[in-house]
């Protein structure tokens, strides 16, 4: 197996390192040995001793949602999800991704889209595709939870702003890198975003979904692909409010607020959504695990090829929101929303972010 | 049972009618990860590529019915059970050295009560402790359970091998912080301990089954005290010029004050592993401690632990490292803090009462540096009683030998010698990291003729041996 040597590394320190696994949503949700870091770290370690690797330990290696609760907590600054989706890519060349994850790959390779049915619900009508700014809204806001979308189109709208959205979006590659690494298939799916979002004329680009925005931050930089400036949906409503140019009206709710995992560890933005849930007089009940420590709800990408797991990680994350007065849970991510939404327990609600201040506004 | 031709495969479906057949594998990559717990000679076999020991069944149960169920499956066909939580002991306490089913317990980790009135709180057994110690404190409380698994032992594994937490000098060990329990028997039997450990109902159920280390019974539940966060901590380092000044200033400490920490360093440990995490430069022996609860009670509680560590030659160093160690007190046990793989290592923690602890510590000390070259041994005390303390004794050795089998030679010369030296002058073999695989040999030489009493409750609950063998030297 041609583990690199980084991974190599991460994998040797983890395989007998035990103190993350309290915060692996995929293993509180499961309860299985293998799904700690630890354990993944061991079976790499063990593949590079001569094990050889099969379709069930590729199995194990597919059940993280790379949410980056156990490298957050790193005190040395390993990184489980460096080897996992190494490991990934290791599955995909020898032939061992377990068909479940096939299905959802072959479907990103040939359409580009994570989701079967890949037509656009958000109403783009009247919105040029070319500006100084434009919205990347993400796949999991234009093909499962258009509302998301609506209501920032909306917003956006009441605030005045200039904005393009481009009516064919190409995937940024996010998905594909969580199921097969940042491997060269990806990278070209990257380069491809990035052109179309360069032929825009954009100066600046609003990211709904941070899983988008995370990959655009990072990896495209890694890759040196020049993009005008990412900013998060968030940090850009947040400051239409605190210009003025969006007034909401008080919605006085007790809520409790997810902090994404992306959003949260991979781009350190906590502040925006709180500040947008203060504009409009909502008293938050934080979760005890919260902000750079919040609990991973599950994500688009595994919802598809184990929606089973996702939904226990979701509902793992509503046991948290239940245990804080509020019964009403809210977050600002797309993914976020498709996971929460219809796993709230009775007695509770999810309401979007987006949403919300838009019916507020 | 001889595994032959499909047996496995009938039993396999008898487990996953209880269990559901999501929770039952048998896959040898995932059956692989129970065989390396945080024992020494199981990281060792896994690094030199050695297949590590492995159960044939993965069995995850949800509730305590289903735990039962699977004892009653394992009896019948005489199968061996062991018990994994975290898988985060340091004794192979939990590796399936005989095979048979692993029973992970990590499925069970709900929270089913905080009762403020009484001040206790309840969870299923498989929950890390950590989640628990964070539900006490969504409510203001702790259960002032802090040992350096918090984030990867759970509440079996605690109460399995008598674990202890840093705050344990103020507050107990795991075993004085349990008030209940609810354990199945090795014949699948349901029982629960009295509601409160204190009372004249006979002897103490709970601690016949703390520290059984899995092999009299499953933990399924259990209840434990919460603590009010104290208003003030306070902390303090001391440097004693020898071993001898601050073990007496820690026995003078105990019969006066109730620090939380107290933590004292032999001059090897200080000038290494301290110096490396807290930047300390100085020769002598490092003690630091902390004091906790109301701030005017603990106004005087400092007073007096300045006046006894005047008495015995400490100099007071002030709060910072005392504070830092507190900061870092979990940074010790990540990968490249501490001694990992290749590095051969142990911890020997014994306990003694005050009038042996000096001489066990020579003792151990020429027990290993004088018969095993390239051997360092460090020490600290870190957990105190009113009557002693323990010593947290540990070997490293740099440049292990490099076959395995070689390797574990050496590895159970060095902890026969160590532990032997203890025994021979008032040590216990272990203070609180239990027995499991690597000490089981040496109870017998531990207790003498009592071990027939942990022999008799084993052959009357558990009469086909099927619970966690060859652990416990039971």
């Amino acid at each position: 197996m041609m583990f690199s040597e980084k991974a190599k590394k991460h994998a040797d320190a983890c395989r007998f390192c035990w103190m993350c696994r309290h915060l692996c949503p995929v293993q509180l949700a499961t309860g299985k040995e293998s799904n700690t870091p630890r354990a993944k770290g061991l079976q790499v370690s063990m593949i590079e001793r001569g094990y050889a690797m099969d379709e069930n330990l590729c199995e194990n290696m597919y059940e993280c949602m790379l949410c980056g609760a156990c490298t957050n907590d790193c005190v040395t600054g390993f990184e489980p999800p460096i080897y996992i989706r190494e490991a990934r890519t290791q599955a995909v060349v020898n032939d061992l991704v377990p068909g479940h994850v096939q299905k959802v790959i072959d479907r990103i390779m040939d359409t580009g889209c994570l989701y079967a049915d890949a037509a656009c619900k958000v109403d783009l009508s009247g919105i040029p595709e070319t500006g100084d700014t434009l919205l990347w809204l993400g796949e999991t806001a234009r093909c499962a939870v258009p509302e998301t979308a609506n209501a920032l189109i909306s917003l956006l709208k009441k605030a005045n702003v200039s904005f393009a959205v481009l009516k064919n979006e190409p995937a940024s590659g996010c998905a594909l890198g969580d199921l097969m690494g940042y491997v060269e298939d990806v990278r070209q799916m990257a380069q491809q975003a990035a052109q179309a979002i360069l032929a825009s004329g954009a100066k600046q680009v609003i990211v709904l979904d941070s899983y988008d925005a995370a990959m655009m931050r990072h990896e495209y930089q890694d890759w040196g692909i020049e993009l005008p400036q990412i900013i998060t949906a968030t940090a850009f409503v947040s400051s239409l409010i605190e210009e003025k140019k969006l007034s909401p009206k008080s919605a006085a709710l007790t809520l409790s607020y997810h902090d994404g995992s992306r959003l949260a560890r991979d781009l350190d933005e906590h502040q925006p959504a709180r500040d947008i849930l203060a504009a409009m007089g909502c008293e938050i009940k934080e979760m005890f695990q919260h902000k750079r420590l919040a609990k991973c709800c599950g994500s688009a990408v595994a919802a598809q090829y184990m929606p089973q797991i996702a939904q226990k990680v979701a509902k793992g994350r509503w046991e948290d929101a239940a245990r804080t007065d509020a019964k009403i849970l809210t977050a600002a991510c797309p993914q976020s929303t498709l996971m929460l939404k219809d796993t709230a327990p009775q007695g509770y609600e999810y309401q979007d972010l987006f949403v919300l201040l838009n019916e507020h506004t | 049972m001889e595994k032959k031709a499909f047996m496995c495969d009938m039993i396999r479906t008898e487990l996953e009618d209880v269990v559901g057949v999501e929770n039952v594998s048998t896959s040898q990559s995932e059956r692989m990860t129970y065989g390396v717990d945080y024992f020494w000679i199981g990281r060792m076999w896994a690094d030199r590529g050695q297949m590590p020991p492995m159960p044939d069944w993965i069995v995850r149960p949800g509730c305590t019915e289903e735990v039962s169920k699977i004892l009653k499956i394992a009896n019948y066909y005489k199968i061996p059970v062991n018990i994994w939580g975290g898988g985060s002991g340091s004794q192979g306490g939990a590796l399936p050295m005989a095979g048979g089913i692993m029973m992970d317990m990590k499925r069970m980790n709900k929270l089913i009560e905080i009762d403020e009135e009484s001040r206790t709180i309840t969870a299923e057994a498989g929950m890390i402790f950590q989640q628990l110690e964070w539900y006490a404190n969504e409510r203001g409380y702790s259960c002032q359970h802090i040992p350096s698994c918090l984030t990867c032992g759970t509440i079996g594994g605690a109460l399995g091998h008598r674990g202890i937490g840093i705050m344990s000098t103020k507050y107990g060990k795991i075993d004085d912080q349990c008030l209940s329990m609810e354990v199945v028997l090795p014949n699948g039997d349901v029982i629960n301990t009295l509601p409160v450990p204190k009372h004249a109902a006979g002897p103490d159920l709970n601690q016949i089954f703390i520290g059984s280390e899995g092999t009299l019974g499953v933990i399924t539940k259990a209840t434990f005290k919460l603590f009010e966060q104290p208003e003030n901590r306070q902390f303090r380092a001391f440097l004693f010029p020898d071993m001898h000044s601050g073990l007496m200033a820690g026995r003078d400490l105990m019969q006066k004050v109730k620090p939380s920490i107290l933590r004292f360093y032999d001059e090897t440990e200080t000038v290494s592993i301290i110096k490396k995490i807290l930047g300390f430069a100085k020769k002598g022996c490092l003690m630091n401690l902390a004091v906790e609860g109301i701030q005017r009670i603990v106004d005087i509680e400092m007073e007096i632990i300045l006046e006894i560590v005047k008495k015995w030659g400490g100099e007071d160093l002030g709060s910072e490292y005392g504070e830092k160690w507190y900061e870092n007190r979990i940074t010790f046990f990540y990968p490249g803090h501490i001694m990992d793989i290749p590095q051969m290592f142990g911890t020997m923690d014994t306990v003694a009462t005050f009038d042996n602890i000096e001489e066990i510590y020579w003792a151990m000390k020429h027990a290993i540096e004088d018969n095993f070259p390239g051997v360092r041994f460090i020490a600290h005390c870190s957990h105190w009683y009113e009557w002693g303390t323990m010593i947290y004794d540990r070997f490293i050795m740099d440049h292990p030998p490099e076959d395995p089998q070689e390797a574990i030679r050496l590895h159970n010369q060095i902890w026969n010698a160590g532990v032997r030296a203890a025994m021979a002058h008032g040590g216990v073999i272990n203070d609180h990291h239990g027995v499991g695989l690597k000490l089981s040999r040496l109870m017998k030489e531990q207790y003498g003729p009592a071990m027939q009493v942990f022999e008799g409750l084993k052959k009357s609950l558990d009469p086909n041996g099927i619970m966690n063998p060859y652990k416990l030297g039971l």
